[in-house]
């Protein structure tokens, strides 16, 4: 749906942060935050927190178990042609490919799911509000549709400039 | 700008954010300096005379390498284990220095995750041109095959270096490329240039800074840095096994892990510390790369060397304690005095004495010296490594056994071509990749953020 969106320039990474809170305590809707640098306290108000380190860390002991079941099943269960002998079921040994396949398949699919959350792909167009938005500029985007005053209140909060452009 | 108590200034003259970026971005906007051509054509020879050998190695086999039964490793395995200590720095180096929250990493990260791909990429040659028959590499996957079915051996350790330098190189490069996002979504919005703006946004994929990608890439940055720190450790450990799970007299002893997680550390931070020294003087990044910055990674150095000497010195000591006759006669004999003397002395030297002169302000504030030590150390590395794998070999348990051996030319050829791809690669990073990470140093120059920004921050 088009509408029209106010973007609250700033120069200053304080005014901008304290211009999140504001209107955030004023629970006025923010559309999206651009940033140079991420800016903790404002990215909070907006987004929470990832669920990624959980996710990777549960992954991880699917991992292990998997891996090391996997590596029981070809050293100790599955050896049909004998010829010089089988390995031992050395068990200690187990642990360094167990480490360090589990580092890899958490490392892939954590990319993977990465990628797929943050919606990130090679060659996708980014939607660029301002060209300066990764240099030195910080951005707060506003919704016309949800916000009447959305000009005016990021005046009052601080932005050195608004710019509108419709989508 | 962020001051530390101990460190001063780490980014001098009062920059502002877009000063920031215009300052790490000029190199590649500008022209290429004309000894940047001279040194991709030097690189470029040194790949072609390596591309040849390899190709004599894979056409005729490693009988045109002067290996024989007794020194079955030569240089091929000395310079795996080289390539793959000095890409051990790279990622332990941004993430240790993470863990322990040292802000002065933002300098110079980037440029040692780099050297850490390039390196690995190198030192997995070796390996693979060492099998011979390079053409049956895929039989090492552990797959439901028609060979049998056979499994592979998963109790071996060259079986566990297989795994451990593949994954380190996927992590090292994801890692690498994730930091990368940021700067080179910045890249895209800047340039004029349709070519660029189309490459870079192909690889920016997408990024805009917005906060849910700043959320989800700062997690991230905190499994994948979570996960290296663990590999960083690991790997070397693993390698070390190839020798140390043997039965060879010199190798065959507890110290091994520790000593090459040590050591792989030191020839890494040396190499570190040139590339520092190139990117400083060249691109003219004194603000960046402060006097400070070179000060606290010879400090390093100059710790990790004594580290280096009381491993040898554990070695030698424990040869004799053990009162084992190989033992004794390989390192006082053997290595000490002997054959193999000047190789060892030029090691300990050079890893063990000569860094001990960081010791003086002088010497560390002498950007000539400083880069001179740190090839000196990457020279006694190379030398710790043909001084326990040659010296092991040739002469073992059983005189009748014992050969001489060295390198042909065309080990010498792939030798040297693993260094043009090292400096082709470091060069071509330096033409087209932001040579520090734009965004962190941001960071640092704008630390508004309460302190916050070193959380999570890749």
């Amino acid at each position: 749906m088009n509408s029209e969106r106010y973007i609250g320039v700033f120069d200053n990474e304080e005014f901008f942060e304290k211009a999140v809170q504001t209107l955030k305590d004023a629970k006025i809707d923010i559309e999206e935050l651009y940033m140079p640098v991420p800016v903790h306290h404002a990215i909070k108000n907006i987004t929470g927190s990832s669920r990624l380190p959980v996710f990777a860390y549960i992954l991880g002991w699917t991992a292990v178990i998997s891996i090391f079941s996997f590596l029981y099943y070809t050293t100790v269960i599955s050896w049909p042609l004998n010829i010089g002998g089988k390995p031992s079921a050395a068990y200690p040994s187990f642990v360094i490919v167990t480490l360090v396949l589990t580092i890899l398949t958490v490392t892939i699919i954590s990319l993977i799911v990465f990628t797929i959350k943050a919606k990130l792909y090679p060659g996708k167009p980014a939607l660029v509000f301002d060209n300066r938005a990764l240099d030195d500029k910080f951005l707060i985007v506003l919704t016309n549709q949800k916000t009447p005053d959305a000009g005016a209140i990021l005046r009052q909060n601080g932005a050195n400039e608004i710019i509108v452009k419709t989508l | 700008m962020y001051n530390t108590k101990v460190r001063g200034e780490l980014i001098e003259g009062n920059k502002t954010l877009a000063d920031v970026t215009s300052d790490i971005l000029r190199p590649i906007e500008a022209p290429a300096p004309t000894w940047w051509f001279v040194a991709m054509a030097l690189s470029s020879l040194a790949v072609l005379w390596g591309v040849y050998s390899m190709y004599l190695t894979v056409a005729y086999g490693i009988g045109m390498w002067n290996l024989n039964n007794s020194v079955g490793w030569g240089w091929d395995i000395i310079n795996f284990v080289w390539w793959i200590g000095i890409g051990h720095a790279g990622t332990a180096f941004s993430i240790f220095l993470l863990i322990l929250r040292q802000k002065w990493r933002t300098s110079i990260n980037r440029a040692a995750e780099a050297m850490t791909v390039f390196a690995v990429i190198c030192a997995g040659m070796f390996p693979a041109l060492h099998m011979g028959r390079i053409w049956d590499a895929f039989f090492i996957f552990p797959y439901p095959n028609t060979r049998g079915p056979l499994w592979v051996n998963f109790n071996s350790p060259l079986f566990w270096d297989f795994t451990a330098i593949s994954t380190y190189l996927t992590i090292s490069a994801s890692f690498w490329y994730l930091g990368m996002l940021p700067d080179f979504g910045t890249i895209r919005d800047r340039t004029t240039s349709k070519v660029r703006k189309a490459l870079y946004g192909f690889f920016a994929m997408g990024w805009t800074g917005s906060s849910r990608q700043w959320q989800r890439y700062e997690a991230m940055a905190f499994v994948l840095g979570g996960m290296a720190a663990l590999l960083v450790v690991s790997v070397h450990s693993i390698v070390s096994t190839d020798f140390a799970a043997s039965v060879e007299p010199g190798w065959h002893t507890t110290i091994f892990p520790p000593y090459f997680v040590v050591g792989a550390i030191f020839s890494g931070f040396a190499m570190v510390m040139t590339l520092m020294i190139i990117i400083r003087k060249f691109y003219k990044l004194h603000a960046y790369i402060t006097d400070s910055h070179l000060n606290a990674t010879a400090k390093i150095l100059t710790f990790v060397s004594l580290i280096m000497g009381t491993a040898y010195l554990t070695e030698i000591f424990i040869a004799w304690y053990s009162g084992g006759k190989f033992e004794i006669f390989t390192f006082f004999h053997n290595r000490i005095t002997g054959d193999y003397a000047p190789q060892f002395w030029t090691m300990f030297i050079c890893n063990a004495i000569i860094p001990q002169l960081f010791w003086f302000k002088k010497v560390r504030s002498n950007l000539g010296m400083l880069f001179i030590i740190s090839i000196i150390i990457n020279i006694g590395m190379w030398f710790e490594r043909y001084n326990i794998i040659v010296t092991s070999l040739a002469k073992d348990y059983l005189p009748s056994s014992w050969a001489t051996y060295s390198p042909s030319i065309v080990e010498v050829g792939v030798f040297v071509g693993t260094i043009g791809i090292f400096s082709t690669g470091v060069l071509l990073f330096f033409r087209y990749i932001p040579m520090m990470a734009i965004h962190e140093l941001k960071t640092v120059v704008n630390p508004a953020d309460k302190g916050d920004h070193n959380q999570f921050v890749n």
